[in-house]
Order: C-alpha cells, then structure tokens, then sequence
C-alpha cells in the first residue's frame, strides 16, 4: 500500500536526493532525509501507529504535529516517543508499543467486546468483596496498563544539560504572529527572543499552499512564501535570539519559563512575555472517530505539503470554514480524489477561490451536513454523513455513505491556552467561537493570533504587531515619545477584521448523542467515550474537576489537547451548569518533558581532605560522610584503638568545619549564639561551645579558641558548617554586633596526635614548649611544627594527651610526614572514624547528629554544665528555661551491657514491654571489654536503679547504667 | 458487582437547611469521613460544607501514600487503626478504593539514617506494627530497578520494609465516603465556602456561607492547608505554619516498581500507580506560603533525587507537577481537640503530610469524640493543650521526609 512520493514542491522539508533507512518492528523501512518517523512510515504504507490504551484499538495518524497519542513507539529503547515529529536518523530502531504480540494483531483487542464489562470507573464497583479478590484483579488490570517499557537493564544516556538566560521579550511560538510581534518588539530595540517548538519559523504557513490575498503589502504570496518572508526578515534582526526545536513547558512565577531544546533545559527569564502558541485542531466526536484513516487536516496538510506523501487516495473532508475548503482544494490539486466535501455551514462564501476550484472539479459539496460515523474495520473504507436542518440537528434517516480511505476533519479548534492560564491569565468560554479563549492578560503578558480564537491569518499579523508593540512600549514606560495613535490605529483595524471573522464564524456543530451505537471517543489516550461520560455525570461528577478524575479524561500523554473542550461541553451538556464550562487548571509542564531533561548533569561534588592521597596510598578502607570522603580505617577499628591508647596515633580532622570570627564584638556574638560564655575566655584558651536554636535545641557544636582579645577560633561539626556561617552572620546583623566571621575549611588540613607517646612525637617537630605546665589542656598556642606555621589546640576528643594541628591545606602532607616518621620510633599509626567512634564512645563524648536528634536539649543530654543560665542573654534561653521550670522527661545516659551481646544504634529501650527510649550510639569497648553506648531514657528510669533492657534482636538484654565515662573517668590521662 | 449496570449518583444535591446538629467544614478525607462516622452511630443532621469540589484540597493532591510504620508510641497506634480501617473500607463502603498493599520501603543512606530506621523498626515491632529492617540485598531483590550500588552518589545502607503499606486510590476513598455518608442521610454541600463563624457565650451558635446562613451549635474545622483561616474565624490561633509541597507524575509505562520507595535523604519518594504512571514527590517547600502554583526549581530537585534511585528513568517524561498545602505542626503531629474557649468547636487539623494516612482514623475518632463527649485514648496525645504544656510528640525527629 506504500504511495509514491509527490514531486519536490519548495514547502516539503524532505530532501528527495538523501535516502535514509530505518527499521520498524524488524522491517526496513525507506525514508528520505527530513521525514519524521511517522512520515517515512505513512509513505511506507503504514496506516496503523498504535493500540489504544485501553481497548487496543487501531490508532491511526491523527494530528501529525506531536500533540496526539496515537503515533507513540518506542524509539531506540526510549518509550513513547511522538513520531510524528521524530526526525529519522538512518538506522534507528522503531518499535511499536503496548500491543501483544504484534501492532497488526494485538490479541488485546478482544477487550474492544466486552466493553459492556468495563464501563467507567468499573473498576471502582467491582473486585470488593472477597477482600482477596481485588489483589488479583490489580495485577492483571496492572500489567494492562501502562504504555511504553522502560528497560531496566539500560545503561543511562545522560547528556543533559541546564542554561540560563534572560531576555526583554520572550516570545512563545514562530508562527505568523510569533513573528510579526518579535519584528515590532525587535524594531523598537528590545532584545527579544523567539521560542519555536518547530525546526523552522513559520508555525502553520510552512504547510500552507494557497495564496493569501488580504495580507497588505505581502499579498499575493503563498503560506510557505509569506513564512520565508517573515522569516528572513526575524533572522536578519540582530536583537533576535531564536531558539528553534525549543518548547516552552511552563511558565513560572517571575517571568521564568521552563525550556526545553532536546536534551537541554533552559531557564528563561522574561521581562514580558508574548504567548503567540496558535491553536491545534482536535476531532470532532461521532462514531467510530478514533478509525485509522480518520484525520486532523492540519495532519493531513502536514504529510501533503511538508513530506509529500499522499494521506489517502480518496477523501472526504469534513469542515466548517474556509480551512477546511481550501484543504480540499489542496488535496485535489495533489492528485488525490476528494469524494465530497461535507460542510455544517448552510452557505458557502462562493466567491472563495477554493469554493470555485472545488465546482470546477465537480466535486460534492454537501452544506448543512456533518459526519456521523467512519466505516471500516481496520481502517476507514467509507464515512456516513448526515443531513442537518435549520436549527443544526441532524436527520439520521437521511444519512448517506461515501465510499473513501481517508476522512479529514477540520472541525474543531482549540487554542493553546495552557502558557496564558499558568502566566496568570484568566480564560473564558466564547460561545461564539465555541472555544475557551484567554480573556484577561497580567500586566506582563501579551497574546496574539491563533491563541486568542481568532484564526484569520490578517487579523493575526495585526494582533502580532500590536501584541509586540505593546510589549516593548510597556518595557519604556518612560518614554512616552512612542505613539499611541500607532495603538490606536492597529486597535481599530483589528476590531474590524475580529469583528467581521467572528460575523462569519459558525462552530462545527455537536451532533454526538449517546445512545449511538459504536464508540464515539471524546480522549484518544485514555479511551474515553461520549458515553462514559454521559454515564459519570449522571453517577454525580457533575463538573469537569470531579468527571476527570472519575473518568480520567485529559489525564494521558495528549494532556487534554485532543479532549479538553469536547469533555467541557458535554459535561456541560449533561450536568446543566455553569461550573461544568471551567476547564480543569492547566498545569505545568504543557509538553512532557524527560526526567533526564530536568535533573540535567547532576555533578555530584565529593570532598578530598588535602591528605586524600596520604589515606589512598596508605589503602585506607574510604568512606562518605556527607560530602566528604573520609578514612573509615586503615587496618581495623579495634587495631587503631589499641594503638592510640598504647602508643600515640594521627588521624585526618580536616573535615571539622572551620571559622574564624574577629572584630570588636567577637566575644559578645559568641556568647550570643552559644550556651557558654565567652567573653570571659582567656586568651589562649579553649572552650567546648554548644549551639541551640530558639526553643533550645542543640543544633551544632565544637571548640572555641581564643587566639586575641578581638579573635576566636571556632571548629563545627563537618556537615554543618554553612550553617554555622549563616546562623553567625544571621545574629550578628540581627543583634547589630561588629565581627567577621571567616570560613577556614577548606584552607586548613587539620590533623589529630593522640596517644601516651604523642607529646614525645610532636616536641620532635616543634620548638614550642608541649609540656603539661607550660601547655595544658585546653590551651591553644600559634607554634611551627615541621616548618608550617601551626595553630596547636590542646584538646582530646579521643581522650588521650593530644593536639589538634591546623596548618594551611598546602603544608597537610609535610606536616603529615613529617609526624609520621618522627612517631615512627612510637609505632605511631594513622587511625579513622571507626577507631575515633568507639574512643570518643568511651569517653562518652555526644556527637552532635548522632546522639543527638531534633528534639535533644542540652539539659537532658547531659550538658547543663556548658548551659550559662546566669549570662544576660542567648538563643534558647527561654526555651532551656522552661524545659528546666517543667522538669526534664529524659535523659542520655551511658550504658555497659551485661552479656556479650552487642548494642546498636537505634534499638529501644523498653518499659514494660513498651518502647521508652532509645540507644543512640553503642560499640564494644576493647577497654572495657563489653559493649557500651549512649542511650536516651525517660528520667525515672535514669534515676531507678533497676538494669535497663534493651531489645536486640527481638530478645531483651540488660544494661548497667554507668555515669562516669568508660575510660579514663577522671580525665588524667587527657591532661597529663 | 451488580452497581456495574446500575447509574445512581454518588451524592444528591440538596438545598441548604437553616440549621444542621453538626457542620463539617472540608469535604476532604477527614470530613467525609467523620461524617459517615457519625452517621454510623446515628447523628443524620449532619452538613459536610467545600468551598470547591469533593476531594478537590489536599484529599485529592497527596501522592497517597499509606502506612503505619511511625516512630513514637502515640503515633504508631493511630496510624495502624487508620491503616486497618483502610484495609476494609472497600467492603466497608462498598466502593472499591483500589487499596494496593504492596509494601513501603524507606531508605537510609548514612549511618544515622540507619539508625533512624531502626529506631521505627524496634517501636513497631513492639506496637504489632510489621516493619524490618532489610538491607542492600534484599532492598534488590524486593525492587531490582532500584540502583543498590556502591558506586551511587549516596550509596543505599538499608531500608525500613513495611509491607502492610501501599498506595490507595485517593479520589475513590473520598467517594467512597461521600457516598456512604449519603446513603446515611447527610448533606453534602460543595460550593459553599464558609466565611465566618458566630459564637454565643463562647459557644458555636452559626455558620456563614456563600450560600446563606445555618444555624449550628457543633462545628468541625477538617480543613486542610487553610485550617488556621477558619480557626481565627472564632479566635483561635492555632500554632501552625502552611507550606506548599509539590509533586509530579509521569507518562505511563509498563510496570516495573511495585513498591514505595522513600528517601528521606534524598527529599523524594517514588511509586508506580496501577495505572502505570510513576508519581514522585518532595519535601515541603522551605518557605511557608499559601500560593499553591508548581515551580520549577523543585520539579528539577524531584526529577535530580528520583533518578538518583532509578536513573533508568531518565526518558521517562512528567505529565503534571502540582503542589497542595500542608498544614505544618512543631511536632510534626495533628490537632485532633476541642477547644477549652470555644465550645462546640472541634479542630482537625494540622495534618502535614501525612493527612491522607489519618483519614479514616482522624474521622472515627472525632465522630465518637463528638457522640460521646469524651476524648478517644487513641486521640489523646493529639491534644490542642500540648503546646501549652510542653508535651510535644516525638516524630519530628522521624520526619525528614515524612511520607
């Protein structure tokens, strides 16, 4: 059934003299370069695109412009690709989709029969009792749904991409209104730029072949004539950016339209915004109107004039207006046999070109009459056509049947409000033209052609003129020099011709009635029927909002396109109300738009210490905290322990977050945002800070050094370091305090010598004196160690006598070595988080994070000492106030089981069989020779004197609430 | 099976009387259902008021999602009547709501996330509520196009496995109330927006709306995302900010992930409806406001966190992205209570995002609170009271992402 091409014709976008091959369900299939899958295949002979969703029907080529669901395969492994406006490449591999086993003969069909059992919503009414029933059906209703495959074994593609990019005027949409708004906007000098869904400018006149007379000083030239003229002139403005191939899908709050140009997602902001996006055809609904061989004539014209492919041999074209005359007369002059033209109209307007041609050829015209069903089983081999009287009701007895394989429709139009409705514009039903129209414009925004209801290719270039002279007029408000007679003038001749088109205009007319006996499909993608709608209202959905969702209209790929209006005046129609006319909200995105597209690169940073390669080289065991990669352990965890509290280890601290905070209100802001006071800190010294929020909750802790008067040096917690930033600069300017607070992080490589030995390894590289008296804990000295200016802290996380070494990032490595082969005589040996976790766990050090949660304070996690009730004022004083007025209800306690089992994070603490707490962290302590932990408990049972029982595994083991830390309980060892 | 054939309405329209027993402010979930709650123990004069459409607020934008795997102990039990209720009200109403019970995964990707999980597994498991703690291999084998590997950005540790969880038609369950309370004699008015509130002496006396007065001595505020604006309609400031939260589905495809996937580090959770289109969803938007329009930002964040989990899903193409507004507590918990100085005036409320989960729950509790003059133990810790008395629940600490 392959048809042969049409001669070159200058509209066809197909290069006649560049073959090109792909295959389709096995087959090769001819193309030429510039043909759409869908267009290759039509030419190949392929009438039958798809199965429909639910009664895997036929599904022919309908709109040919991408906005239908009938033409979705899967291309090269990605599903549901709109062939229609796929360009081929040669060799890809088409597959149809959602059919079993074969688009030809799709088993699946037989649901098409018994679709007295699926009525609407059935699934809703059926399956309820046995309970066990519904389990059952849902997998088999489940493995029925669903279109395209997703491969779960592909490799992704990637290749995403995001930009960003501003502009005066956007313009959305490259027809004849797209252009003349960006001309006018352009030639006022504003920097404008024109979003084209298509790969060239031109929107409908790139496929239209007749001549336009009306048009002023371009009349006399064709439609793809007059697209080139408009064109050369948009392209030779510099002020115009065009992005082509480039869909608009959302418009955004603050003039941000979401873009999308193949694998790229722009974001564009706008300062006004011209939605020039046209209008699409949609079919009218009667029986059977979902055959294949029924199509748009915008779909039809597209083959004709853009591919040269021949949509029929002998067609029947249904229409209501001059379109739909002129694309008989189109389809005559390429060869194809028009059966008869069938038009709702009472009158013709005669003395149209097209009228005249169309007598000429003798051939049919039927006015007052409409289409009543398509004829055919696998395809159309006729259309049942219906006499209409004065009032446009239909005589059904009178119906006559035309023998045809082709049935155009240009019946029904429906402007693409959707960009007006998210940009802030209000829409309403125009009885008249029988569509929903946008009727008020935000400030900023700006609408012309096609997208108003008014599809007139002279009213048109005037409202593109008008609509872009606006635009840029009210981005000068300023300069009022601009004349408004021009306004004026463009206004009163728009009038006019609005005026006259809306005269003349006559909707097609809804013949559809329910009682008719075949399928008459009002959504394509969900299989949706007049029927089943009248049938939901009647069940009470009564407006559009409720029948969607019951019926589930407008919720396939399409997004209402082909069914938004039919679905709104028959719920309309049935319901008998206003409320029933809304369409439902337009929401974003207007074209589906690939998650890939979306996410776009997605770089996912990773955070090397300066000492990365130290730990790589030395094989240490990564692993990620945040974003940082941190050694977990070289050896074992319990290996390292021994050796720090034996001998003397080095660990890589260079996460910690790091801030220096300066100036005459250093202090004061300190004691603002911590629990502690600072003010009084001696300089030199080191003090634990604790951090809450407003209702005190701890939020952050670490160390505070006082390096001068006016100077402290603050360490975070790793991950929350921009968050101490923030929170600091936050207060400071709150409270009108006067310091700096600068982020050290990245600058520093810190590093962390502990051990009984550590004081003997550090005093090799360094002149400073390390000893207890003239270096105690919690001091802090400026000192060189190895040659690298250091910042020495006396502290000891780990417990054991240790410094916490800062040096600049670039000094990490030499000051690493260096202590790594002054402890060599130690044994020194380098140890990770999983050492650091069961020695910090000893001395009961909290981990902020770990142990504690969004709900912790600091007086029931046992750290009152560090809250300074008597200080004048901090964040989450009150908060901690009344927490210690109502009394505590928790606590954290530490815990040394009895047996030989091992705790673990996050079991319950249980009370008479009902969980009352929880184990924060817990370890085995090679110390002291069980496994010990952190645990939050209500405060009777803190206080009791009973063992704590702790779930593992299902069994309760018992605990020994201990107060002191495990290790060390005096802290002599830390301060030796 | 035999309503296949048979076309009655869901609900009758009906002219607003001048005076009901109760109001019912919000024909969401929690409306319908203590309306048909109440029905059931005999109270007919009942009128559920909408400003909108049935379901058309927060019952109808929720990625409806169910599950009864919380953390604290007041939680956990409401939530698994509320789940158990679910479980029957297909036959209970005799409307099936498309309960699909295929199980709820959480997903941990650090140590304290682990940890976090596990703390819900424990209190489940001594609440009879069935939920695990499962790992990588496992995690696999329940949902293989999960990406499990090491070599993730934020590689999967563990998952807390709930198989009594699942996804349920969300519509049909308000249907399927409305219908029930219906056949059971209450009115159902949409449409008709309430715009303000008489007290007499500290008691409800009468409701305004668009379309008349009513007089009332009960008023129930089920509303959701404005339930703060009819509280202050009688005074009460309720300690509740409104944030937007946004989701997205995509076009269809065959199925391939029968679970729910939540990751709460991720800020994303993922689910296929029957149907066949995947539904994605965020965490609240960091800002509070009532402005309900999608953005942009957050559908990139959703698609980004989603592919992290699946990244086959890369072609897979969004259809919709919508946003509803949640109703957020400081402890992440509802208001179920009266109000000591309004009497006759019942708040439920502050349903975050876990509203739709309560529904059933939410409306039985509050129907026999309002038959009996009594709190219901299971409501208790809900009390409007406990932010005067400190006595906040405890699962903010569990609700990074709490769906």
């Amino acid at each position: 059934m392959s048809t042969t091409r049409l001669p070159p014709h200058p509209a066809q976008v197909i290069d006649h003299e560049h073959p090109l091959s792909f295959t389709f369900a096995g087959e090769r299939i001819p193309a030429r370069a510039g043909d759409t899958i869908a267009s290759a295949l039509y030419a190949a002979g392929q009438r039958t695109f798809s199965r429909s969703f639910k009664y895997h029907r036929r599904r022919g080529l309908l709109c040919g412009a991408g906005q239908c669901p009938n033409c979705l395969m899967n291309v090269d492994g990605t599903p549901s690709v709109r062939t229609c406006t796929e360009p081929v490449r040669q060799g890809m591999r088409v597959q149809p989709q959602n059919v079993w086993p074969s688009l030809k003969h799709d088993l699946l069909s037989i649901i098409d029969r018994f679709d007295w059992l699926l009525p609407v919503g059935f699934y809703y009414k059926t399956f309820i009792r046995p309970r066990f029933l519904w389990p059952l059906a849902e997998k088999v209703l489940r493995r029925a749904a669903g279109l395209g495959v997703i491969n779960t074994q592909a490799e992704p593609k990637g290749g995403y991409d995001h930009q960003y990019r501003h502009t005066d005027i956007a313009v959305i949409g490259g027809g004849p209104a797209g252009l003349a708004a960006a001309c006018e906007a352009a030639s006022l000098g504003c920097q404008v730029t024109l979003i084209d869904a298509q790969p060239e400018l031109g929107g409908h006149l790139r496929f239209q072949t007749r001549t336009y007379a009306d048009i002023g000083e371009r009349s006399g030239l064709t439609g793809f004539e007059l697209a080139r003229s408009l064109r050369e002139k948009v392209t030779a403005q510099p002020n115009i950016d065009i992005l082509s191939s480039a869909t608009v899908f959302g418009s955004y709050e603050g003039g941000l339209l979401g873009v999308m140009q193949a694998k790229r997602l722009i974001h564009l902001r706008a300062k006004r915004v011209v939605i020039t996006t046209g209008s699409h055809e949609y079919p009218a609904v009667f029986q059977n109107n979902d055959l294949p061989g029924v199509m748009l004539g915008s779909g039809a014209r597209r083959l004709l004039h853009l591919y040269g492919v021949q949509p029929g041999t002998r067609a029947v074209v249904v229409s209501h207006d001059e379109t739909g005359l002129t694309l008989a007369s189109e389809l005559l002059t390429a060869g194809i046999q028009v059966a008869a033209v069938v038009d709702s109209r009472y009158r013709l307007p005669e003395a149209q070109d097209c009228v005249q041609q169309l007598h000429r050829s003798g051939v049919e015209v039927l006015t007052s009459y409409a289409i009543q069903e398509a004829h055919g089983t696998a395809h159309v081999d006729g259309a049942l056509v219906v006499p209409l009287d004065a009032r446009q009701r239909p005589f059904p007895h009178a119906s006559r049947f035309i023998p045809c394989d082709l049935i155009c429709l240009s019946t029904d139009r429906a402007p693409a409000t959707a960009l007006v409705a998210q940009s802030g514009g209000e829409l309403h039903y125009d009885e008249t033209l029988g569509q929903t129209v946008p009727q008020q414009l935000p400030p900023q925004v700006f609408c012309a052609g096609d997208v108003t209801g008014i599809h007139h290719l002279p009213a048109t270039l005037v409202q593109g003129r008008l609509a872009g002279f606006q635009a840029a007029q009210s981005l000068h408000a300023a300069d009022t020099s601009a004349p408004s007679s021009h306004i004026q003038a463009l206004q009163q001749e728009l009038d006019t011709l609005e005026q006259e088109y809306r005269h003349h205009y006559e909707p097609y007319p809804q013949l559809s009635h329910v009682w008719e006996k075949k399928k008459q499909f009002v959504c394509v993608c969900e299989d949706i029927t007049h029927k089943d709608l009248a049938q939901g209202v009647a069940e009470g959905f009564d407006e559009v909002e409720t029948l969607k969702r019951y019926s589930t209209f407008s919720m396939g790929p399409c997004q209402g396109r082909m069914c938004a209006t039919s679905s709104a005046r028959l719920c309309a129609r049935y319901a008998g109300s206003e409320l029933a006319t809304r369409t439902t909200t337009a929401r974003p995105p207007v074209t589906p738009v690939p998650l890939g597209v979306l996410a776009g690169r997605r770089p996912q940073p990773e955070k090397h210490t300066p000492l990365h390669h130290r730990h790589i080289a030395l094989g240490a065991e990564m692993m990620l905290l945040g974003s940082w990669k941190r050694p977990y352990a070289y050896t074992t965890p319990d290996e390292e322990h021994r050796t720090v509290r034996e001998r003397v280890g080095l660990i890589d601290v260079s996460t910690l977050g790091k801030l220096e905070v300066r100036g005459k209100d250093a202090a004061r802001l300190l004691d603002t945002v911590y629990t502690h006071t600072f003010s009084t800190l001696r300089v030199g010294r080191i003090r634990y800070g604790l951090m809450c929020d407003d209702s005190g909750i701890i939020i952050d802790d670490g160390t505070v050094s006082r390096l001068a008067d006016d100077h402290f040096f603050l360490t975070t917690t790793t991950g929350n370091v921009e968050f101490v930033e923030q929170w600091l600069k936050w207060w400071m300017a709150g409270a009108d305090l006067c310091a700096h607070v600068t982020s050290m992080t990245g600058g520093l490589a810190a590093m962390n010598i502990a051990g009984p030995n550590a004081r003997q390894v550090l005093s090799q590289l360094t002149d400073t004196d390390l000893s207890a008296e003239a270096f105690p804990y919690m001091a802090c000295r400026r000192a060189t160690v190895a040659g690298a200016p250091a910042l020495l802290l006396r502290i000891g996380f780990v417990g054991e006598t240790g410094w916490e070494i800062h040096v600049p990032a670039e000094c990490g490595e030499q000051v690493w070595d260096a202590i790594m082969t002054a402890g060599a005589e130690f044994q020194i040996v380098p140890f990770g988080v999983g050492a650091q976790r069961i020695l910090r766990l000893e001395k009961k050090h909290v981990i902020v994070g770990q142990d504690t949660d969004a709900l912790s304070n600091p007086l029931e996690a046992d750290l009152e000492w560090v809250v300074k009730f008597n200080k004048d004022d901090f964040i989450g004083k009150r908060g901690l106030q009344a927490i210690q007025e109502r009394g505590r209800r928790h606590k954290l306690i530490g815990f040394a089981l009895r047996d030989s089992s091992r705790a673990e994070g996050g079991q319950a603490v249980v009370v008479n069989g009902q969980p009352a707490g929880r184990v924060a962290s817990a370890a085995f302590s090679p110390t002291a020779g069980k496994c010990v932990g952190l645990a939050w408990v209500p405060v009777e049972v803190a206080s009791g004197t009973s063992p704590l029982q702790i779930r593992i595994n299902g069994t309760v083991a018992q605990a020994d609430i201990i107060d002191d830390a495990f290790y060390d309980p005096q802290g002599e060892r830390l301060r030796s | 099976m035999l309503q296949l054939f048979r076309t009655q309405r869901m609900w009758r329209r009906h002219e607003l009387k001048d005076r009901y027993d109760v109001v019912i402010i919000g024909a969401g979930v929690h409306g319908l259902a203590t309306a048909y709650y109440l029905g059931k123990l005999g109270i007919k004069n009942v009128a559920v008021l909408d400003r909108g459409y049935l379901g058309g607020g927060n019952s109808g934008r929720n990625t409806a999602i169910l599950r009864a795997n919380y953390r604290t102990p007041e939680a956990i039990p409401f939530y698994a009547e509320s789940l158990r209720l679910y479980q029957e009200l297909s036959q209970e109403v005799d409307f099936n709501v498309l309960f699909s019970q295929v199980g709820h995964l959480t997903l941990a990707h650090t140590d304290t996330g682990v940890d976090g999980l596990r703390v819900r597994a424990e209190a489940n498991a001594l609440l009879d509520v069935n939920s695990r703690l499962i790992f990588p291999e496992e995690i696999k084998r329940l949902v293989p196009a999960l990406d499990v590997s090491k070599a993730a950005h934020a590689p999967i540790q563990a998952a807390l496995y709930h198989p009594p969880g699942g996804i349920i038609r969300h519509d049909a369950v308000v249907w399927g109330y409305a219908r029930g309370a219906d056949r059971l004699g209450i009115e159902i008015h949409p449409h008709t927006e309430v715009q303000a509130i008489d007290t007499d002496n500290g008691q409800i006396s009468a409701v305004h709306t668009s379309r008349g007065r009513i007089a009332t001595n009960l008023v129930v505020n089920a509303t959701s995302g404005w339930c703060s604006t009819v509280a202050r309609m009688v005074d009460v400031d309720l300690p509740i900010v409104s944030h937007p939260l946004q989701a997205c589905v995509t076009e269809p495809v065959k199925p391939f992930l029968d679970k729910v996937i939540v990751s709460a580090t991720l800020h994303v959770y993922v689910n296929q409806t029957d149907r066949g289109e995947v539904v994605i969803g965020a965490e609240i938007d960091p800002y509070a406001s009532y402005n309900s329009a999608s953005t942009l930002p957050t559908l990139e964040m959703m698609a980004a966190h989603a592919l992290e989990l699946f990244p086959i899903l890369e072609e897979a193409r969004v259809l919709r992205q919508w946003s509803g507004i949640c109703d957020m507590t400081p402890d992440f918990s509802p208001i179920i209570s009266t109000v000591p100085e309004v009497k006759g005036f019942i708040l439920n409320v502050g349903w975050g995002t876990y509203g739709f989960k309560a529904g059933p729950a939410g409306g039985k509790t509050v129907a026999e609170m309002i038959v009996t003059h009594k709190t219901p133990t299971l409501i208790e810790p809900f009390a409007l009271s406990r932010f005067y008395e400190d006595r906040l629940v405890g699962e903010k600490a569990a609700a990074a992402v709490s769906h």
